[in-house]
């Protein structure tokens, strides 16, 4: 028991000290303020002392002493609770209902603070662009610190703020601004009064700044301009239109044009060009990203010994040449983003359809990306599976009715843009209201579709829209297959500059292992080169709607021959601070690694794996052996990272995981194939220095160097067993240098 | 994908790497660790660290099993509205609650448990067994925007593996070769939380071994020598000059991560062969069986999530769409016994106290009522209204308004009943409805995960419950 109470009191003196710094911490990396915050962190530092001098007293026997700081310290520690709950939650934590409701809610992310006072100190009248800002960023500050609790989601005080006409209603308290007065309008008083006031604003803790509550008195001060019309976005939003960059200048050497615009951005993040990499690592990249294969030992030998100096344009060439294995390999990222399958949910029911004979046949022929599409949004029998969705049985969320599963597949597949709030309520990330979206699925729907918000009636019929209304209009009253066709044709003009940035930075991302704008689903992100995705949409756009025209434009860049660059994290990926310097590293898809050990080693697959019945009727004969694409399904590939394709999936992990690696330690699809060619290698190559050094080359494109030849040759033995070769297939296969795209 | 982390998250977060640098010898350590009963590894801030789900698949009628109602016999020619129930009661430990014939034994380990009576299953109209055991398991009714992740995957990515050679999600005994395969592998996923935190499916209990040995024909020894062979390529390879990547680090870790089990004492637990034939023959009542006993064996060594099911195939185990009275007397051999012994077994080496122990099914069945009274929905079943065979007694159609759901340990209370449903048809919830999100928070709460556990998909937050709106229910928790 003594021991006990020894214990606790040195942990609880202990952890007050860490409690206390990391309050410090906190305190000055958020934005609290008020007297809350100065009385928490004051009796909190109060408590931290008196809890060491408790310590300190028990050491020394004052028992006395020690008994008299430990009531002490208990209360400290109570108050300095208490106070520190009300940052947290709220002043009104203790009277409001446990448990807490919502979590941190998502902050909509408006653009910098673009806005100055500029005009605040000459006394000149704004301008309309000024106001605009000005109101901009109004808008904005209110979004970030009021709609959670003064929107339409949540009215609290019957007071909204997001919207002109609300905010100068005011709320249950009656008005709000006084335009022109600033000290007589209650939303200042508010927000200036300290935390813990009754009349404090906002409630929780955090305050807003002090740029921002000058912004808003400033706004007041000017009469509180809200233009009507069109209002500005408070979301960064992309233009719509395209546009043609004109080429910078460039140093001698630098002639593609990515190059050029790279050039430019090098230029400004001070970055040097590095070397382009050699013909053995160019040769395998290219390889796996015009036709997922590997380059037997024989051509990467030719290559290397070709003295032609475009040797490398013209195996671009050559490879964009190979349609079927180019179908056979890009047929996984469309599939994965069409949500196309050989298997999968409502087939069973006759609620879904698949569309690979027609998706095939298109990246077989190369179909142009704007017939491609029209083709997808104004169907035939054969790609009609793309816009009919998923139909469970039974009744489905209203959000999730084909038609709206239609528009937001659509949209963010086709457009690179989110219109999965909207469907259900207005967005709180972008503009897109509820309307919008379900204007833009009743371009879908053979009936009229009612709006429902959270899947509630509300008795309101939808409209029918385009998402973007520039694009054209659509007749109403024309039948679904006359809408689908117009909306076809609008989505896929040349004016429809975001359908193409779209397409060309998903191609981009694929072979580059990273957009121009991440996440590749949304386009109204910041691309870290405007010119130079603005520039490939175009060039797209002008030059046929060319996918693969715009490959060999990447691919035979010298932006795309540069070392490879390795993250240390996933997320960097998708970080704002990303900087362009090269191809970002990737490991192997599920299908180029299957792929990969059936051409370098043996087939994972048979030809009965094939889903023959999906495809065109030549497949058999047109496939150099079975590929992982053409398969279902299965857990080998799903613990590779196939996705079951429910859902659109434009993008895949390339991090590994326990479950992935107990699949490729003891799975026995795996094993299998690694022992069936374990049996044959051991016929083919007698001895053990020809069955590595082949081994090294068609596995890894190199001979083994002298001490792997050694490792290798020990555990493959003096007359190969099939046990020693199936092991060293294994680990060959599970190097980083095998699976990564470099 | 980003979490939002709040402070409370943080120290959480902190406190897990301050034990970790424990773990590896900080010098700290030796001060603590000699005074202070801190956490053992693995274990939650809350009253559980362990989820055992047992899976009725297929409708589990309630008034057939934790719910009984009036027994009427089979007499040919007889009314089927007159039957509420095809099998007599039997008395529990619990004062006057009753299960039906042939759960006696559950029934004897009731005063470790809770009994829920009013599950209220979703409303989704036209019946479809894989949608609403979507639903159950993920708490989302599909289809979704989405990929939804399984309950499991949710606890598996919040709190991770309890032994780190045990995967954190283990699912015994679903094969995804049989009827609505496609439905079952929609929410057999992490979804959206990534691979990494799907289930480890063990399809047959009895081969569990098979998942974590070397592979066939593969002895330990030269397991040993071709992982060695892995390493040295790995150092001498010319990968060197490319630095780190998360690629490179996350494939050798993972590949460690696998030896490792593999290798592991623990790995044993997975061999049933290892049990003692006399407590082997109590759970060997076919596969369900055998699958609790793995799952009481990756207990005790350290697993955090494992769902056993009596594997849902159409028209077979609890879906019975005719001969219900005949197939429930079979249903209920299968796991009377063993999930009674699991208990005990459990509560005798007290890993029942951290363990939450759930019983539950996708919704309940009911001889006349398709859907639920006043939600009536297109009925599915060929179901006379005069009974002229055997065939025909049982609850054949798929009945949503009134399921019972057993829970045990982690902090649920012993020997509690909550929810009543009506004792005339339709035998419907009449007190307490519990819903999905209640249970899903329930146990959340219990294994002390925050209930607005939520992470941002295409910059929207997506919780672990709809909306984040779902309470535990405070009442089932001791």
């Amino acid at each position: 028991m003594q021991a006990g109470i020894r214990a606790m009191v040195w942990i609880g003196a202990i952890s007050s000290v860490i409690a206390a710094a990391l309050g410090l911490l906190l305190v000055n990396q958020d934005d609290y303020g008020g007297s809350t915050v100065t009385i928490h962190q004051w009796l909190g530092l109060v408590t931290m002392v008196l809890a060491i001098g408790t310590v300190l007293a028990l050491r020394s026997g004052r028992l006395e002493l020690y008994r008299g700081l430990l009531i002490v310290t208990v209360v400290g520690v109570s108050l300095a609770g208490h106070y520190g709950v009300m940052l947290t939650h709220g002043d009104d934590y203790l009277s409001s209902v446990l448990p807490v409701g919502k979590g941190g809610s998502s902050n909509p992310v408006s653009g910098n603070s673009q806005f100055v006072f500029a005009s605040a100190t000459t006394g000149q009248p704004l301008t309309d662009k000024q106001i605009g800002d000005l109101n901009l960023e109004v808008r904005s500050i209110l979004a970030h610190n009021c709609y959670s609790c003064h929107s339409a989601t949540k009215t609290k005080g019957e007071l909204r703020l997001d919207k002109k006409e609300f905010i100068m209603k005011g709320g249950e308290d009656g008005e709000i601004l006084v335009a022109g007065h600033p000290e007589k309008s209650d939303i200042i008083r508010r927000i200036k009064l300290p935390a813990g006031n009754d009349d404090a604003m906002p409630t929780k803790g955090k305050r807003l700044s002090d740029h921002d509550i000058a912004l808003l008195e400033f706004w007041i001060q000017q009469g509180a301009p809200w233009p009507n019309g069109a209002e500005k976005s408070i979301y960064r939003v992309a233009d719509l239109e395209p546009r043609m960059p004109a080429l910078p200048d460039a140093p001698a050497g630098i002639t593609n044009p990515i190059d050029r615009f790279v050039n430019v951005y090098f230029q400004q993040h001070k970055l040097a060009w590095k070397n382009v990499v050699d013909n053995r690592t160019y040769m395998r990249r290219v390889y796996l990203d015009v036709v997922g294969l590997l380059p037997s030992p024989e051509k990467l030998k030719a290559f290397e010994a070709d003295p032609r100096p475009d040797k490398r344009e013209l195996l671009v060439k050559e490879l964009l040449g190979r349609n079927v294995d180019y179908a056979q390999h890009w047929l996984t990222f469309w599939n994965d983003a069409l949500r196309n399958d050989y298997t999968g949910t409502g087939y069973i029911t006759g609620g879904r359809f698949d569309i690979t004979n027609w998706l095939y046949t298109s990246l077989k022929t190369n179909k142009p990306y704007n017939q491609f599409v029209r083709e997808l949004v104004s169907p035939t029998k054969q790609s009609a599976g793309f816009i009919k969705g998923i139909k469970w049985r039974g009744t489905i969320n209203s959000s999730q009715r084909t038609e709206m599963q239609a528009a937001q597949n659509v949209s963010q597949v086709l457009l690179g843009l989110n219109l999965k709030c909207a469907s259900c309520h207005d967005s709180f990330i972008s503009d897109w209201k509820l309307a919008d979206a379900y204007a833009f699925a009743n371009i879908f729907a053979d009936t009229t579709l009612e709006i429902n918000r959270c899947d509630k009636p509300t008795g309101k019929l939808a409209g029918t829209r385009i998402i973007f209304e520039k694009l054209g209009t659509i007749n109403g009253k024309a039948t679904t297959n006359e809408r689908l066709k117009e909306l076809a044709n609008f989505l896929v003009q040349p004016k429809d500059g975001r359908l193409y940035r779209t397409v060309v930075n998903r191609i981009w991302a694929q072979v580059m292992g990273r957009g121009i704008i991440e996440p590749v689903d949304m386009m109204d992100n910041e691309p870290w080169s405007q010119d130079l995705l603005d520039w490939l949409a175009s060039d797209f756009a002008t030059n046929g709607y060319d996918i693969k025209k715009l490959m060999f434009t990447i691919l035979t860049s010298r932006t795309y021959q540069l070392p490879s660059v390795g993250l240390k994290d996933a997320d960097l990926i998708t970080s704002p601070n990303f900087v362009f310097q090269g191809m970002v590293r990737r490991r192997l898809t599920a299908e180029q690694f299957a792929d990969a050990v059936s051409l370098a080693f043996s087939p994972i697959y048979v030809d009965t794996s094939i889903v023959e019945k999906q495809f065109p009727k030549q497949l058999k004969e047109e496939m150099p052996f079975p590929r992982a694409s053409l398969v279902k399904n299965d857990p080998f590939l799903t613990a590779l990272g196939r996705p079951n394709r429910e859902t659109v999936s434009t993008s895949r992990s390339s991090q590994a995981n326990l479950l992935q690696a107990l699949e490729l330690t003891n799975g026995e699809k795996f094993n299998d194939a690694l022992k069936r060619g374990a049996q044959q290698w051991k016929a083919t190559y007698p001895t053990p220095d020809a069955l590595v050094k082949n081994l090294y080359w068609k596995a890894l494109g190199r001979g083994p160097k002298p001490n792997e030849l050694v490792i290798a040759q020990k555990i493959v033995g003096k007359n190969p067993t099939t046990e020693g070769i199936q092991d060293l297939v294994w680990a060959i296969s599970l190097h980083p240098e095998f699976q990564l795209i470099y | 994908m980003k979490t939002y982390w709040n402070r409370r998250e943080f120290l959480q977060k902190t406190s897990a790497a301050t034990m970790a640098a424990f773990a590896a010898g900080a010098p700290m350590s030796s001060l603590l660790s000699s005074c202070s009963p801190s956490k053992k590894p693995g274990q939650t801030n809350g009253t559980a660290d362990t989820v055992i789900l047992l899976w009725m698949a297929g409708g589990m009628a309630h008034t057939e099993t934790f719910d009984p109602k009036r027994y009427t016999p089979f007499v040919k020619g007889m009314e089927g509205n007159r039957v509420l129930s095809t099998f007599k009661s039997v008395p529990t430990v619990l004062d006057g609650i009753h299960f039906s014939e042939g759960l006696e034994s559950i029934g004897k380990v009731m005063d470790k448990g809770t009994l829920i009576r009013s599950y209220v299953a979703a409303d989704m109209g036209h019946i479809l067994h894989s949608r609403h055991q979507y639903h159950w398991h993920t708490c989302y009714e599909p289809p979704q925007t989405v990929a939804a992740p399984h309950l499991g995957s949710w606890i598996a990515k919040e709190l991770g593996p309890k032994n780190p050679v045990i995967p954190a999600f283990v699912d015994i005994g679903q094969r995804f070769t049989v009827g609505e395969a496609e439905e079952l592998k929609a929410f057999h996923t992490a979804g959206f939380l990534g691979n990494e935190f799907g289930p480890f499916f063990i399809p047959d209990p009895s081969q569990g071994l098979e998942s974590v040995r070397p592979p066939v024909g593969m002895d330990a020894k030269r397991f040993e020598r071709r992982n060695q062979l892995y390493n040295d390529l790995i150092s001498s390879g010319p990968m060197g000059e490319f630095g780190s990547d998360y690629q490179k680090e996350s494939l050798k870790r993972s590949m460690e991560q696998a030896y490792m089990l593999l290798n592991s004492p623990e790995a044993k637990a997975f061999d049933l062969s290892q049990e003692p034939k006399a407590s082997y023959d109590i759970y060997n009542t076919g596969k369900f069986g055998l699958g609790c006993l793995l799952a009481r064996r990756l207990t005790e060594q350290g697993a955090r999530f494992i769902s056993v099911t009596t594997e849902y195939e159409p028209f077979k185990g609890w879906d019975t769409h005719e001969n219900g009275h005949t197939r429930l007397e079979d249903m209920k051999k299968q796991i009377d016994g063993p999930i009674a012994q699991l208990i005990k077994d459990l509560d005798k080496t007290g890993h029942l106290d951290r363990t939450i122990v759930i019983l539950a099914s996708e919704f309940s069945r009911d001889m006349m009522v398709e859907g639920r009274p006043g939600a009536k929905v297109l009925e599915q079943v060929n179901q006379p209204d005069i009974l002229s065979d055997l065939k025909f007694y049982g609850m054949h159609r798929h009945f949503t308004d009134g399921c019972s759901i057993l829970m045990f340990g982690g902090g649920i209370k012993k020997g509690f009943v909550y929810g009543k449903t009506a004792d005339e048809r339709p035998c419907k919830t009449i007190e307490n409805p519990v819903h999905i999100d209640g249970i899903h928070q329930t146990i959340y709460h219990a294994l002390g995960i925050p209930p607005d556990t939520h992470y941002e998909v295409e910059k929207r937050p997506f919780y672990s419950t709809p909306d984040g709106l779902g309470k535990p229910v405070m009442d089932l928790l001791i």
